[in-house]
């Protein structure tokens, strides 16, 4: 059952650290040689860009005064190449820088990508598909800028920042003194803000991921929408997620607004101050040059703190993002190969329950001490009410959840010891709801086995009787279609489907419901076809329609967290137990 | 230029305050003039006097004191200023992006299926998500960057102009191949955000599908297969983003360099301009310590270009949303029934094509109020078709649809699906509880109204989920068996009292007795109802007035079960197949 639910922010217990920083820094490891190099490339370029002015300098002292001309066009000359260096070592570190974003984010995703394979069902049913999709596709493309250019500029603004305090320490220790009196009080107001900051940052992805979420949601659930006429509700439900967006945005903004406020009017202060005690000490303490001098350190050593500060804005804002990025690839792989799984070899078919206990949420037990085996080749049928568990039983068999006590095994390989891939590779299942991809209904039933040939894909939709309707399209095999595309009706669908399972050539079978929306004319054909597949298959059939179960080897009736009743059709109906009752209902109606 | 355009007119509403945002962005560029002005003030007659053998008199105190406190002062005014300024640019554009979030999602909920079928739920996602933040970015900060580098290079030009026009000149000279080095890259990089942009759509579109579609993915164990396929569009992705970036930096060094090829002029003609004695050494000074107000505007510009052009290629996709407009909506003199719908439904010669090919074929056909018909035929025969057109998911390509004698484009759109309750084939599920879910239609409905309808539906197993009605479902119902999900569909179109009960095929994956139970409650209900009903059992038609035959399209047989079991036909066929099991058990 679904924990988060649209509206429900994902609190994170977790403090703000560096941690999620560093944990990029995985990432940003792989490129350690082109980001020391983009640093270096930086601090010549800069270098490069500081010649200019002094070289204005000497033409103003030098040149001009003795009209030299050829002075004059050799600094410009100078000027010149060092220019053109700054550009060349700067367009270098924007190109690694480039390249070094892109490849991060696409790290990142590929990672959060294939973390996401391996989570269970349950993972998916837990939480908004919009969530989700969300971290994937727009928080990781926010972290891009932060975790490239936003990491060089940190290195070298605390590098500049150091220098020019050198620099200005070279100068009058007291003075410097002074102009660095202004950090404690800008180190209080971003202790004040910090907290805050984050805080509204947090809330602003919190909230953006609500909105997407139900989003998401609506999109996907339009028809009904519209069918109960709901728009206005929904689109109050929207306006209030919209509203909070808009706050919670606001918000972030106000206080983040304020750091830079604060330096600059902070570095006002410093450095007027330092005018007015300079200009007292003035004397034996400090030389009148001195001060002129130590003045335009003292501007340019605040430049590196606001340039800071607005750096830390973006990095407070990516870590809100990472922290949710890093959760969700660190969601624990409930359903994984144990650490010495093998893989499972070709097997026959046989399926054993071992006194099997399991529940989907820990309280409330769905199978009980259950017990079947099945030989290969066997063909089970899986009959009950509705919920009782039929469903449940088949994905245990695929590993889909684990167990809580007891053993599944096929052929004898207890299957939460071997790998998932090679047990699930070995099994066609047919799901109650047929997923279409888009793309051709050529590669949707390609997907079953996807070296497979034209003629194969043709030859199992002929099977499963879908070749008749794939063919009177316009397009036929190669008509394009998605999961709500109105060209396919819900029972062509479920014929797709069932191709595709059927190209899988799989020892063990399971059709969970995969004909309930085709007629019966169809079915039965389509049976005809598949009683000669299921020859040398285990299957297990879940279904309503006794015509389809009734020629299976064994029939069991699932109810109160077990086996019922099982034997064959005409074994259960002579017991005259539940399947005769629910046969007979079905004959009557 | 039509997306700015269209930007200005949904800021109706904070025009004024965007306006005075724009205005204050001018007025705090020239404010950052005023700080150097001040501090060389300071240098001037302050230090410099006193380094010349002036001395410190209580004059030059006060006048230091003065300069200061202005200093500071004016720091705290255009500071304060400015955060007021970057918060109005913040607030008009939060304005804008609430408005258009509204709008879309308004105009959303306006499109019809056919609208859906073409646009995937991820590329509808990359446009309410990405491109709308694009369209906001460029709001609050390209355009206030914009008018920055503008008016300081424009207040600079006309100082320098005014100063000294020959030098002046001289400077500008290579402003214009600047601008045509902006514009031709421009021209280039537009295309590869375009592109850029369909990029990030397929991927948006890819892991989409992939998170929808898990239980496949591990059904197959396609795991691997699906990784290599999302690898490919985040591969695509990247490139397109560096491709996009990297024509950047291919003509940035050309207009970095022009830019500050400036600091050579003023070096050489300044120089000598200075030595033949054209200008002082003041002016010459003005010249130098302003050249950055000429050269960052400059550098700046370009990638400002660069983040119009991707506006224009995002906004232009939020755009195509904005204004896509169905077919399918109530007309401007539409029918707002005061009464309760009857409840009769006709089919007056009604075909339907859909992507060109006809799928319903002059269905004539008249169902009486509170009548239970039931509509059978093969897969894909247009059984869902032709009930889509009595809601007006789709409208009929030639005859008429009525309700009560009134065709149903005559109607209020929503005063005629309210009156229709609907379970689709397709169960569609919201994540959230059991009791929100059937109260969907009406969620002001009462807890006891909510049990009865789950009551009638069966939906009984509620009662035994952990938080009972109110536990909470995943999205599309994942957790809950297919019977499960059909029955809360049911009691979701239940409890919406319908005159009109759509059930498409909604039975399918409900067991026998619960089914046969349902139908006894639906037969008891206590509000007269048409019922309409897919199926493809005969245990669900069987109960029917009359069963519709529906065969590629054309009604071929209309009768009760009855007379069809009679004669020859399609429902005869299916009788015989599904009672298969009574001749060989001989039970009945």
């Amino acid at each position: 059952m679904a924990r988060n639910r649209f509206d429900v922010d994902e609190t994170l217990e977790t403090p703000f650290n560096i941690k999620h920083l560093l944990r990029a820094g995985v990432y940003i490891r792989r490129h350690a040689k082109k980001m020391v190099l983009s640093i270096l490339f930086s601090a010549i370029s800069a270098a490069c860009a500081l010649v200019g002015p002094k070289l204005i300098e000497i033409g103003l002292n030098e040149a001009v005064p003795n009209k030299d001309f050829r002075q004059l066009f050799l600094l410009a000359g100078i000027m010149l190449v060092s220019i053109l260096l700054s550009i060349f070592f700067s367009v270098k570190r924007s190109r690694y820088m480039t390249v070094v974003g892109q490849e991060i984010i696409y790290d990142i995703r590929k990672d959060l990508f294939e973390h996401l394979q391996r989570l269970s069902f349950q993972f998916y049913d837990d939480r908004p598909h919009g969530k989700i999709l969300t971290r994937v596709i727009n928080y990781v493309n926010s972290v891009s800028d932060a975790l490239s250019n936003g990491i060089i500029n940190f290195v070298l603004e605390i590098f500049n920042l150091i220098l020019i305090a050198v620099f200005m320490f070279l100068c009058d220790v007291q003075l410097s003194l002074v102009v660095m009196a202004g950090i404690p009080l800008f180190l209080v107001i971003v202790l004040v803000l910090k907290p805050a900051q984050r805080r509204a940052w947090q809330d602003v992805s919190n909230k953006s991921s609500n909105l997407n979420a139900y989003l998401h949601e609506s999109l996907d659930g339009m028809k009904i929408t519209q069918a109960f006429t709901r728009e206005k509700k929904n689109a109050e439900i929207y306006h209030a997620l919209n509203t909070k967006m808009y706050k919670s945005w606001m918000k972030a903004q106000y206080t983040s607004n304020l750091v830079w406020v604060s330096v600059d009017n902070i570095s006002t202060w410093v450095v007027g101050a330092m005018y007015l005690i300079g200009l007292s000490l003035l004397g034996p303490a400090v030389q009148i040059g001195t001060l002129i001098a130590i003045s335009a350190y003292a501007w340019r050593f605040w430049q590196p703190i606001l340039q800071l500060s607005n750096l830390y804005n973006t990095f407070i804002n990516a870590v809100a993002y990472l922290e949710r990025i890093f959760e969700m690839i660190d969601e624990p792989v409930t359903v994984d190969d144990a650490p010495d799984a093998q893989p499972l070899p070709a097997i026959q078919g046989r399926v054993t329950f071992e006194d099997v206990t399991f529940s989907y949420d820990g309280t409330i037990n769905i199978l009980e001490h259950f017990n079947l085996d099945v030989q290969p080749g066997e063909s089970i049928a899986l009959v009950g009410p509705t919920g009782a568990g039929k469903t449940t039983v088949v994905n245990l068999i695929s590993r889909f959840y684990n167990i809580n006590s007891g053993r599944v095994l096929v052929d004898g390989h207890d299957i939460s010891k071997v790998t998932l891939h090679s047990l699930r590779a070995q099994m066609g299942i047919m799901l109650q709801d047929s997923f279409i991809f888009s793309g051709t209904i050529m590669d949707n039933i390609r997907y079953g086995r996807l070296d497979a040939t034209d003629e194969e894909v043709i030859a199992a939709a002929k099977t499963v009787r879908a070749h008749d309707f794939i063919s009177q399209m316009p397009q036929g095999y190669n008509t394009q279609v998605n999961e709500r595309g109105s060209r396919l009706s819900q029972g062509q669908k479920q014929l797709i489907a069932f191709a595709r399972t059927l190209l899988s050539d799989p020892k063990i079978l399971v059709l969970d419901e995969a004909t309930s929306s085709i007629d019966a004319k169809t079915e039965r054909l389509l049976q005809e076809g598949l009683q000669a597949l299921l020859k040398g298959r285990t299957s297990f059939i879940i279904a309503h329609r006794l015509s389809t179960i009734k020629n299976c080897d064994r029939i069991l009736y699932i109810s109160n967290k077990g086996i019922a009743e099982a034997g064959s059709h005409d074994a259960l109906l002579a017991a005259r137990g539940q399947y005769y009752e629910l046969y007979t209902a079905q004959l009557e109606s | 230029m039509f997306q700015i355009k269209w930007v200005w007119k949904n800021l109706e509403g904070c025009r004024k305050r965007y306006v005075f945002a724009l205005c204050s962005t001018a007025l705090i560029s020239m404010m950052t003039l005023v700080n150097s002005f001040l501090t060389a003030q300071i240098m001037d007659t302050v230090f410099t006097p006193v380094q010349q053998g002036g001395g410190v008199t209580p004059a030059l105190w006060n006048h230091l004191v003065f300069l200061v406190a202005l200093l500071i002062g004016f720091t705290l005014f255009r500071t304060s200023f400015n955060y007021l300024s970057i918060l109005t640019y913040e607030t008009c554009s939060q304005k804008l992006l609430f408005k258009l979030r509204r709008d879309l999602y308004a105009n959303m909920q306006a499109q019809d299926s056919s609208f859906f079928s073409k646009n995937r739920t991820g590329d509808l996602m990359t446009r309410l998500t990405g491109d709308l933040d694009m369209v906001r970015h460029t709001v609050c900060y390209v355009i206030r960057m914009l008018i920055d580098c503008v008016v300081l290079f424009l207040t600079t030009t006309i100082t320098f102009l005014v100063v000294d026009w020959l030098f002046a000149l001289a400077m500008l000279a290579v402003t214009p191949i600047i601008f045509i080095l902006t514009k031709a890259f421009a021209k280039r990089v537009h295309p590869l955000y375009v592109d850029l942009r369909e990029r990030l759509s397929r991927l948006n579109t890819a892991a989409q599908e992939n998170i929808a579609g898990n239980r496949v993915v591990k059904a197959f164990a396609r795991e691997d297969y699906e990784i290599e396929q999302f690898d490919r569009k985040n591969e695509d992705y990247k490139k397109a983003n560096l491709k996009a970036s990297l024509l950047w930096l291919k003509f940035s060094p050309y207009i970095d360099g022009l830019s500050q090829a400036l600091s050579i002029a003023v070096l050489l003609v300044g120089g000598t301009f200075l030595i033949i004695g054209r200008i002082s050494v003041g002016t010459f000074a003005l010249f130098n310590s302003l050249c950055w107000t000429l050269t960052n505007p400059m550098r700046t510009l370009g990638m400002l270009i660069n983040d119009l052009q991707r506006f224009f290629a995002s906004a232009s996709k939020v755009v195509e949303l904005y204004y896509a407009r169905s077919t399918i909506v109530s007309r401007a003199d539409a029918v707002k029934p005061t009464d309760r719908v009857a409840g009769a439904v006709r089919f007056d010669h009604v075909s339907l094509k859909l992507n060109s090919t006809e799928v319903l074929h002059d269905i004539d056909l008249d169902i009486r109020p509170g009548e239970t018909v039931a509509i059978m035929g093969p897969t894909g025969a247009g059984k869902t078709s032709l009930i889509n057109l009595i809601p007006r998911f789709a409208d009929a390509s030639a005859g008429k649809v009525c309700v009560d004698g009134v065709p149903v484009g005559l109607y209020d759109l929503q005063a005629l699906r309210s009156s229709i309750g609907i379970a689709t084939q397709d169960v569609f599920l919201f994540s959230d509880s059991v009791d929100g879910n059937i109260a969907y239609g009406d969620p002001d409905m009462s807890e006891e109204d909510v049990q009865r309808f789950a009551k009638i539906a069966c939906v009984d197993f509620a009662g035994k989920l952990p938080e009972g009605f109110d536990t909470v479902i995943g999205e599309r119902g994942t957790g809950l068996s297919g019977g499960q999900k059909q029955r809360i569909a049911l009691a979701r179109a239940l409890a919406v009292r319908p005159s009109i009960l759509i059930l498409d095929d909604t039975t399918s994956a409900v067991d026998m007795e619960t089914e046969k139970y349902i139908q006894e409650q639906l037969s008891n209900l206590d509000f007269r109802c048409t019922k309409i009903i897919v199926a493809q059992r005969i245990s669900t038609t069987k109960r029917a007035d009359r069963i519709v035959i529906l065969e590629d399209g054309r009604i071929t047989d209309v009768g009760t079960h009855e007379e069809l079991i009679t004669r020859p036909g399609y429902y005869r066929e299916v009788y015989a197949l599904q009672n298969g099991i009574t001749e060989e058990g001989g039970v009945a």
